[in-house]
């Protein structure tokens, strides 16, 4: 009976306190829409170039001209090619196409040559090698570039190979991990951002948890006897709720902007409440170390920076594993819960895969989660609750 | 002022000693409280007043000694006791009423008894209109009584209270003074204060403590008693330069010696001072001492305070 009296008094205090609340609920929302006006505005363009000297040949009383067929073919091609922006583009003079590429107004320059025909029909004809070369030229710092000329390359293969009927050594199949072959950028960021809206948790529970002591209102609890089981738990279900209904706006703010959901619901309602306990269990820590809502500000903000920035909640972030336990990568960074949500809500959403497979991020979570609530509720209990 | 009667010790204190570090906050304090008793604890600040009834409260734990509840059946004690500190605490975004609801609820009485017994100390202590009012937005002096409600909320069989009176304008005094006399008709009623007169009005004994130690325990009439027999006189002299305040006691000492060492205000006491103050008086004129004020009081608690425990300010 207690411990819903503790719940029902916390939820109304958090509910008063809305702009703590506010700023909580909206901090995953519109981390996403931020980030989706990232994407948005850099979302990538690969322009190819084309200068095409080619000069055709006559067959059959018909002028043939291989070099306007491979532009017609890669712009057929690449506008068919899912996910992939590649834009065709043509320029009479070669000069002009440099001065193009170099003004970054395309990413590649493809010159075609004036016996490019002739070459194409000689290959045709006989097993001869001796072509004279399309030429690509590009910046080789610039990844648009090689990506351009990557595909440029595919293509020119396929169209010599229609073209002249002469089979390709090699011919590449591509096949998208999980439903990464139809992400963006946008739909590999969610994920993080989700664990952000979390993450905000800490500076509300450690709030919570503070207040009866900068109130002192914790002195009357002490008198009466509440257990710090019944206390801590009370603040906790209050605070996982937030969590849950944080993680919820934030992933139907992505849905809404165009992020491609999948998995279960339950996976990630499983994981938000995982973590969001997590994340009490840390602010336990923070509200044992201070005083009043003031220094949880001060002080809950270098912890909210590491699980932020460290963990590839806000940034996409990779390290070294330290050691692998039972095929799990342990790094520094795994010390932060966080590292394993993500790691479990990337399996889960973008790789659909099972609650099974992202059993051992929930072995971290829970043990994590452990270990911060003893340390914290020891150092509360000793700090706040024990008697003088 | 009331005379105790014969009533059951149900707390008692023993050889109760309380140190923080060097600091001897409580030293070997032994007293009784009764049961139906409004029991008071004077004492100049640092005094060791609040020391005490956070021992008492199980706030703090003795460093020696013992406290014992009797008549309870092994009630747990904290249960026993409702305390009012002397700080008002309370939640600032509950409403009273649900905040009283939520203590009751902490101390393991079931929500029904505790909305009906919030209603009712809202009414008793003026708040009954304030009920769903959040308690931030309460004035000073309702927010001390909600302080007092919150003590309450689980019907305690002891009332501790710090200070009750701390902040309350006049007609507040009044409502929670009459609270507390009606509360310490069927309960125990342990109050500290600095408020002589409100001690002196409610409590049937009082402890007078100073440096963690006993000075003197017995009902208000008694220690009145305690610093001499009959009225006193107060003289204020006027501020001028011709009075001679040192002849004017040399001269009045030789019928009734001066019991203060202040300048400012003589004060005299004599079991038949309405006899002897004509000749006081004579002696005055014929010296040509001014005199600004000349007033006969009975001996109030003050003086008993005053004569313990000194005039110097405490740290």
């Amino acid at each position: 009976m207690k411990l819903f009296a503790v719940i029902s008094k916390s939820l109304k205090e958090q509910v008063r306190s809305y702009w703590v609340l506010l700023l909580t609920l909206s901090m995953g929302p519109f981390f996403i829409f931020v980030y989706y006006l990232i994407v948005e505005s850099s979302k990538p363009q690969y322009d190819i170039l084309f200068v095409n000297n080619d000069k055709g040949v006559v067959v059959n009383n018909n002028r043939v001209n291989h070099g306007e067929r491979l532009i017609n073919y890669f712009t057929i091609q690449l506008s068919d090619t899912a996910g992939i922006p590649f834009r065709v583009k043509e320029t009479g003079d070669r000069n002009l196409g440099v001065k193009t590429l170099k003004e970054k107004h395309a990413d590649a320059l493809l010159t075609i040559p004036e016996m490019f025909s002739e070459n194409v029909m000689a290959k045709t004809n006989s097993d001869s090698s001796n072509t004279e070369p399309v030429e690509f030229m590009g910046d080789l710092t610039n990844t648009s570039y090689l990506i351009s000329a990557v595909w440029a390359g595919e293509l020119l293969n396929d169209y010599m190979y229609q073209a002249t009927g002469k089979q390709k050594m090699v011919s590449i199949a591509e096949i998208p991990l999980g439903s990464s072959g139809t992400l963006d950028d946008f739909n590999l960021v969610v994920p993080g951002i989700l664990v952000v809206s979390l993450i905000m948790l800490m500076f509300t529970s450690s709030i919570a948890f503070v207040s009866e002591v900068e109130n002192k209102t914790i002195m009357r609890l002490k008198l009466s006897g509440v257990t710090t089981l019944e206390f801590l738990g009370g603040i906790g279900v209050v605070q996982i709720s937030v969590g849950v209904v944080s993680m919820l706006l934030t992933l139907l703010t992505a849905i809404l902007l165009g992020f491609q959901y999948e998995g279960s619901l339950g996976i990630l309602l499983l994981i938000a409440a995982l973590t969001s306990m997590s994340i009490i269990a840390f602010s336990l820590v923070i509200a044992s170390v201070t005083k009043s809502a003031n220094e949880v500000l001060i002080v809950g903000n270098f912890p909210m920076f590491l699980f932020m920035f460290f963990t590839g909640a806000a940034f996409p972030l990779k390290s070294e594993a330290l050691f692998t336990l039972a095929g799990y990568p342990i790094n520094v960074q795994g010390l932060m819960t966080p590292v394993h949500a993500i790691s479990a809500l990337n399996k889960a959403l973008v790789m659909n895969m099972s609650l099974l497979s992202i059993l051992p991020e929930i072995i971290a979570i829970l043990l994590l989660t452990l270990l911060y609530f003893i340390i914290g509720a020891m150092i509360f209990r000793h700090r706040h609750l024990k008697l003088a | 002022m009331i005379e105790t009667e014969v009533m059951d010790n149900i707390i008692e204190l023993k050889h109760l000693t309380r140190k923080f570090g060097d600091l001897i906050a409580v030293s070997d304090l032994s007293l009784e409280i009764k049961r139906k008793e409004i029991f008071g604890l004077l004492g100049p600040n640092g005094a060791g007043k609040t020391t005490t009834i956070s021992m008492i409260c199980g706030m703090l734990e003795p460093t020696e000694g013992s406290i014992s509840f009797k008549g309870f059946g092994g009630k747990e004690p904290k249960s026993l006791i409702g305390y009012c500190p002397q700080e008002n605490i309370f939640y600032p975004k509950l409403t009273c009423m649900e905040q009283l609801v939520f203590m009751g609820q902490m101390f393991g009485v079931n929500k029904i008894t505790c909305l009906e017994r919030a209603g009712q100390l809202l009414t008793l202590l003026g708040l009954s209109d304030k009920a769903e009012e959040m308690a931030v937005n309460l004035s000073g002096g309702m927010k001390r009584r909600l302080n007092i409600c919150l003590a309450l909320i689980h019907d305690p069989e002891i009332l501790v209270l710090d200070e009750p009176e701390a902040g309350l304008d006049p007609q507040s005094r009044i409502l929670v003074r009459d609270f507390i006399r009606r509360f310490g008709e069927s309960k125990t009623v342990i109050l500290t204060t600095h408020n002589m007169d409100e001690a002196d009005r409610m409590a049937h004994r009082i402890a007078i403590i100073d440096y963690g130690k006993l000075l003197l325990l017995d009902t208000p009439h008694n220690l009145k008693r305690t610093i001499g027999e009959g009225d006193m006189l107060e003289i204020v002299p006027e501020n001028s330069s011709g009075n001679d305040v040192t002849g004017f006691i040399d001269q009045v000492s030789a019928l009734v010696p001066q019991i203060n060492n202040n300048p400012h205000t003589l004060l005299f006491r004599h079991p038949d001072m309405l006899e002897i103050m004509p000749s006081i008086k004579r002696i005055a004129d014929e010296m040509g001492f001014k005199i600004a004020e000349f007033k006969l009081r009975q001996n109030t608690l003050e003086d008993v305070f005053i004569h313990l425990t000194g005039r110097n300010l405490r740290p």
